[in-house]
């Protein structure tokens, strides 16, 4: 993967209101994707991730900070930035009484080279299977979404911009969603997507920044995500748990979440594995089972506080 | 690149020249079928004659009773008075349809992340329904003026088409109006009821300001750019280009507010 980097955010603020009812959207985002990666904005609703996106095409502007896309002021050079990117939004509104080929040939005509650009279009609507003859309003919610990536991608933008992008689409147009990522990365080309599917972002991202209120709590890679220091642990004893093992368990700072049940024990253990075994010791082990976070643990560990997150 | 958003305007909204043409138009044949009989407005005359100016002027639009009596007069204040307050219907729902019904639905992101400034935008929108209000008016002078030959009316055409057409500049002013109070307030609803208040008070101050006189009247009617489109000028050889020239002189500095302020703002929050 190249280095160079495509967006880079520096400082980035924005609030909403003005005094009691002032909202701090974003606070002094710092961040940077590089050319050739499909990077994940992961955030639950309300963590800032619309508002990034607002901000870096020129929607909303921002109370302080700036953002370069390809190097160009995303404010100042909005329009030849908006060239060469795509851009899906989380909620897609278009025009309800006309049909996918009229927008269509809309946005290909403001875009230039509109022949091009809308058999290109054709072909992305074939993949994804979309009528594109049908008005707005007689498209389904998933067909609709098909429709805003078809006009996302038609013109083979160099940085697609896309805000929940499978929000509606049913599991094998997902599918061939993650193909076109996948695709569109192996050109040289960058995807930023927002999302709470962590699935998604694991199966296609390269690296992911999480969000929360406003503020970036982690710029990791897939791999780095998943080898986060702690994991689950069940543990079966073959006789009756070893005397004062629950409490020694429950006494040690790396063990969380532990609930003891008969002859089993669980917990989340941060750190190594080696104070852990030497408590047990006195005790015949059956079964021990040591589970990977999941992508979804490391996800509610980032928004559940920072006693979780420590924990 | 504003090219293609007016031709796109014009190529989605071009039918409502039509709706808006014909159904003014057959309002403008419905005046002059009126007009064509000497009796209906004789009858008019007597009624009229016990009106007091205010109400001369609230109900028909016209200052003079003399005027009003003929077949040109009542084609030139009464039709162009009616003509003028649909008209405003078309002008308020085309200044929501430049920016605010697509900012307000969410469209407006689609547009605005395109290769297109806002300013680029917005000109083209305004440019489009501005061509499209002019259609109207043309479609409806052409027709109420076409009307009025085919009845055999005495009134020369001429004064009858440009009366009509004078109802352009107001129309713009009024779309244009709709459009500023739409960027500032953000919100359809409250941007509508503004414009109808700008509408509405306007013709109460031309009202007012018509049939009464000293100080204040005299600033309400200057005030109400009913005043400055009214036909009666054509029939009675009063009519000043200037006033038609400060109409559209506002409507520019009010599009130039509007542009100054879209450029300028977050969309859509």
């Amino acid at each position: 993967m190249a280095s160079e980097s495509v967006l880079e955010i520096k400082g980035l603020s924005k609030t909403y209101g003005g005094g009691k009812n002032r909202i701090l959207a974003l606070n002094r985002l710092n961040l940077a994707v590089n050319r050739g990666e499909i990077f994940g904005y992961l955030g639950p609703n309300g963590a800032g991730k619309t508002t990034t996106i607002r901000l870096l095409l020129d929607l909303i502007r921002p109370s302080s900070g700036s953002a370069r896309i390809f190097g160009l002021d995303a404010r100042d050079d909005s329009v030849e930035i908006h060239r060469r990117v795509g851009f899906l939004p989380g909620e897609l509104s278009l025009w309800d009484g006309r049909s996918g080929t009229q927008i269509i040939n809309f946005v290909a005509n403001v875009r230039g080279d509109a022949k091009g650009i809308a058999k290109h279009a054709g072909e992305l609507a074939a993949r994804l299977q979309l009528d594109t003859s049908k008005r707005v309003r007689d498209l389904s919610s998933g067909n609709k979404r098909k429709l805003g990536l078809v006009i996302a991608m038609m013109h083979g933008p160099e940085l697609l911009i896309l805000d929940e992008p499978t929000n509606g689409l049913d599991p094998l147009v997902q599918q061939t969603f993650h193909e076109m990522m996948n695709e569109y990365r192996d050109k040289g080309k960058t995807v930023f997507l927002s999302s709470h599917v962590l699935s998604e972002v694991q199966a296609i991202c390269d690296r992911v920044g999480i969000l929360r209120d406003g503020e970036l709590k982690a710029v990791e890679t897939i791999e780095g995500l998943t080898q986060v220091e702690f994991h689950h642990i069940e543990i079966e004893f073959r006789d009756a748990l070893p005397e004062g093992l629950a409490r020694q368990l429950a006494s040690m700072p790396a063990i969380s979440r532990l609930s003891v049940n008969g002859s089993r024990v669980s917990m989340r253990l941060v750190g190594d594995f080696d104070p852990l075994l030497r408590v047990i010791g006195g005790g015949y082990v059956q079964i021990m089972r040591v589970d990977e976070p999941s992508l979804e643990d490391i996800f509610l560990a980032f928004y559940s506080g920072d006693e979780e997150q420590s924990a | 690149m504003s090219g293609i958003v007016i031709g796109n305007t014009l190529r989605t909204s071009w039918k409502q020249i039509l709706y808006w043409g014909l159904g003014l138009g057959a309002l403008g044949l419905y005046i002059d079928f009126i007009a064509s009989s000497p009796d209906i407005i004789a009858g008019y005359a007597d009624l009229m004659s016990a009106m007091p100016p205010a109400m001369l002027q609230g109900a028909f639009g016209a200052s003079s009773l003399e005027l009003l009596t003929t077949s040109e007069g009542w084609i030139v204040t009464v039709f162009v008075s009616e003509a003028a307050i649909f008209l405003s219907v078309f002008a308020v729902l085309a200044g929501l349809n430049i920016t605010a019904n697509d900012e307000q639905s969410g469209v407006m992101d689609i547009i605005l992340s395109l290769p297109i400034s806002r300013a680029s935008y917005m000109l083209g929108r305004w440019l489009g329904y501005a061509l499209i209000g002019f259609g109207i008016v043309l479609v409806c002078a052409l027709i109420t003026t076409g009307g009025m030959m085919g009845m055999n009316i005495d009134a020369p055409p001429d004064v009858i088409f440009m009366s009509i057409l004078n109802l352009y500049p107001g129309a713009l002013l009024t779309m244009t109006v709709t459009c500023l109070l739409a960027t500032v307030f953000r919100r359809r609803a409250l941007a509508i009821g503004a414009a109808a208040a700008f509408v509405v008070l306007s013709y109460i101050f031309n009202v007012i300001g018509a049939s009464a006189s000293g100080a204040v009247a005299d600033v309400m009617e200057a005030l109400s750019y009913f005043t400055y489109v009214n036909g009666e000028g054509f029939a009675l050889g009063t009519y000043d280009p200037a006033n038609t020239a400060i109409v559209l002189i506002a409507a520019l500095i009010g599009f130039g507010l509007s542009l100054k302020m879209f450029v300028s703002r977050d969309i859509g929050v």
